[in-house]
């Protein structure tokens, strides 16, 4: 029995005896190159996600003194850091994608003057008595709409070029998944009568609309509003 | 949403009941001469009543008139007091509210400061976390040796004297004031929880006791990143954070003296960044207040005059009828 080579020489029957990787048809890689974005764009992607990210912890934190449920202001601590987290990661993948050196506040931006105002618009509530005003904005309204925004854009960026995102995104979007539930259940709580109940779905469609004509966190989204 | 609030903005839940804070920024401005003392609580009476009527301190206020704060603060957490579960409950329910404030000290911190480096919004970001797990295990602390939230007033005296419009300035008085404060005293609940056998309270009370570390070093290196540079910024920062910790000091209750309730942890503190330096100086400022026995003076003084006022109203009372 003839030996194997273990090596390739030069010569067209110097070949190893190793079977191609193509040959495997287990796992078979089905990702495909070339996604709908391209270094820059997905860049730009990142600040306006980070800016997002970046003002709902900067937001919570204001309101943790102005809310008197104390589950509440618990609860936020914990969302507060998974948004310091998630806006110091997407901030960490900036750089990779030749976008500035360091994390900082140079990586946030806007998607547009429109969403700057929602966040405005968003964060404005301040009386103790506002709580579902305050949580309905950030878990009824735009936490479920970074979500969708993130799984769409996993879905057409390029799989392999840009795995690193979508990885980083995933983990965004499962404690964000969380948050909601959070947001969600207290939410139900706390709005028992038809009149808080009607508090909350006005400031939904408020915002909603609001959210919807700038375009949503990129500006390019799109947002169904109610 | 504004930038900075106003410490009567903190937003409560009907449990709670606020008291008024004179009483503890006095006692740090108190002499050793048990009439200043017995004057300046018997002027302030009618504010510590008010505090706590309904509350679970109203017993200790009729058995002590308004002195009851310094009963409260004056004496070490020790198993084998008679009176030990009702200064637990009292101390638990003081150090569940200064998380709460802690808490919403940091977390105003992200809302207030928009234009802090990113590093420093990370810090302060953890520590709401931090104080926000702090805040659920001194519940559960609480409720462990029999005690709930609302037992007892509030004073919002920490947030107050801590929360500083300036950056440098709160961190200073939140991180190192404030924070500083809690080390000593998780230290010396750390001491009781070994002394009584209480395995909850010991291990719980030495995470919470890590964490904190952690936030004074935060303190420490933001306060040296925020003023470097800028020498007179640094002097007027130090001496913010001398003024809180003499307000923390209680009096000379939180001091390195023999006969304080709490002692200062040294160790934890050089552990978290302060230096040898500003623990003596801490020491110093702590030292300042009334002696333990000009307390106790005041403390019977005071006692004496409320049963007296007690009686002479429970006679009035019957003569009218």
């Amino acid at each position: 029995m003839a030996e194997i080579r273990l090596y390739p020489g030069s010569g067209q029957d110097e070949r190893t005896g190793f079977a191609p990787y193509s040959a495997f048809d287990i796992p078979a890689d089905l990702r495909q190159l070339h996604g709908r974005y391209d270094v820059e764009a997905v860049a730009l992607r990142v600040r306006n996600w980070r800016y997002a990210e970046e003002w709902i912890m900067m937001t919570l934190g204001g309101w943790v003194a102005t809310v008197p449920e104390l589950p509440v202001k618990t609860g936020l601590g914990k969302i507060i850091w998974d948004g310091a987290v998630a806006a110091d990661s997407l901030g960490k993948r900036l750089p990779e994608l030749r976008c500035g050196t360091r994390v900082g506040q140079q990586g946030s931006l806007a998607g547009n003057q429109g969403f700057a105002n929602f966040i405005q618009e968003l964060s404005a509530p301040e009386r103790p008595d506002l709580t579902i005003e305050k949580l309905a904005g950030v878990f009824d309204v735009l936490k479920p709409h970074l979500v969708k925004a993130y799984q769409k854009f996993n879905s057409e960026t390029d799989q392999i070029c840009d795995a690193p995102t979508i990885e980083l995104l995933e983990d965004i979007i499962r404690k964000t998944g969380k948050h909601i539930a959070w947001g969600n259940a207290i939410l139900n709580e706390l709005c028992k009568t038809d009149a808080d109940k009607q508090r909350r779905a006005a400031r939904i469609a408020q915002l909603t609309a609001q959210l919807a004509a700038c375009g949503g966190v990129t500006g390019e989204e799109a947002v169904v509003s109610h | 949403m504004k930038r900075f609030i106003h410490f009567d903005e903190l937003a409560r839940d009907s449990r709670f009941i606020r008291q008024n804070s004179a009483a503890n920024n006095l006692m740090a401005m108190l002499p050793d001469d048990v009439n200043t003392v017995v004057d300046v609580f018997e002027k302030f009476d009618p504010l510590i009543e008010a505090a706590t009527r309904g509350t679970a301190a109203e017993p200790l206020y009729d058995e002590y008139g308004p002195a009851y704060q310094l009963v409260v603060l004056n004496e070490p957490i020790r198993a084998d007091d008679p009176k030990l579960m009702e200064r637990l409950r009292l101390r638990l329910h003081g150090i569940l509210v200064g998380e709460l404030q802690a808490l919403e000290g940091a977390a105003r911190s992200l809302w207030d400061f928009p234009e802090a480096p990113w590093e420093f919004k990370m810090n302060m970001a953890r520590q709401a976390w931090d104080e926000a797990r702090h805040v659920q295990i001194q519940e559960k602390l609480l409720s462990h040796v029999g005690g709930e939230i609302g037992q007892y007033p509030e004073s919002t005296f920490l947030f107050e004297a801590a929360c500083s419009e300036d950056p440098a300035m709160r961190v200073a008085g939140v991180n190192r004031g404030l924070e500083g404060l809690a080390c000593d005293v998780f230290r010396d609940m750390i001491r009781y929880g070994e002394a009584a056998g209480d395995d909850i309270m010991k291990q719980a009370m030495d995470f919470v006791l890590a964490d904190e570390i952690t936030h004074v070093r935060f303190g420490s290196e933001w306060v040296k990143e925020f003023t470097k540079n800028d020498p007179e910024y640094l002097k007027r920062t130090q001496d913010f954070r001398r003024e809180v910790d003499r307000r923390f000091s209680f009096g000379g209750a939180r001091s390195s003296r023999s006969d304080a309730a709490i002692r200062i942890a040294e160790q934890d503190r050089l552990d978290a960044g302060f230096t040898q330096a500003e623990i003596d100086e801490i020491a110093t400022l702590s030292a300042g207040g009334p002696s333990k026995d000009t307390l106790n003076k005041a403390v019977a003084i005071l006692r004496e005059r409320h049963a007296a006022r007690k009686a002479q109203a429970t006679s009035s009372q019957n003569a009218a009828e």
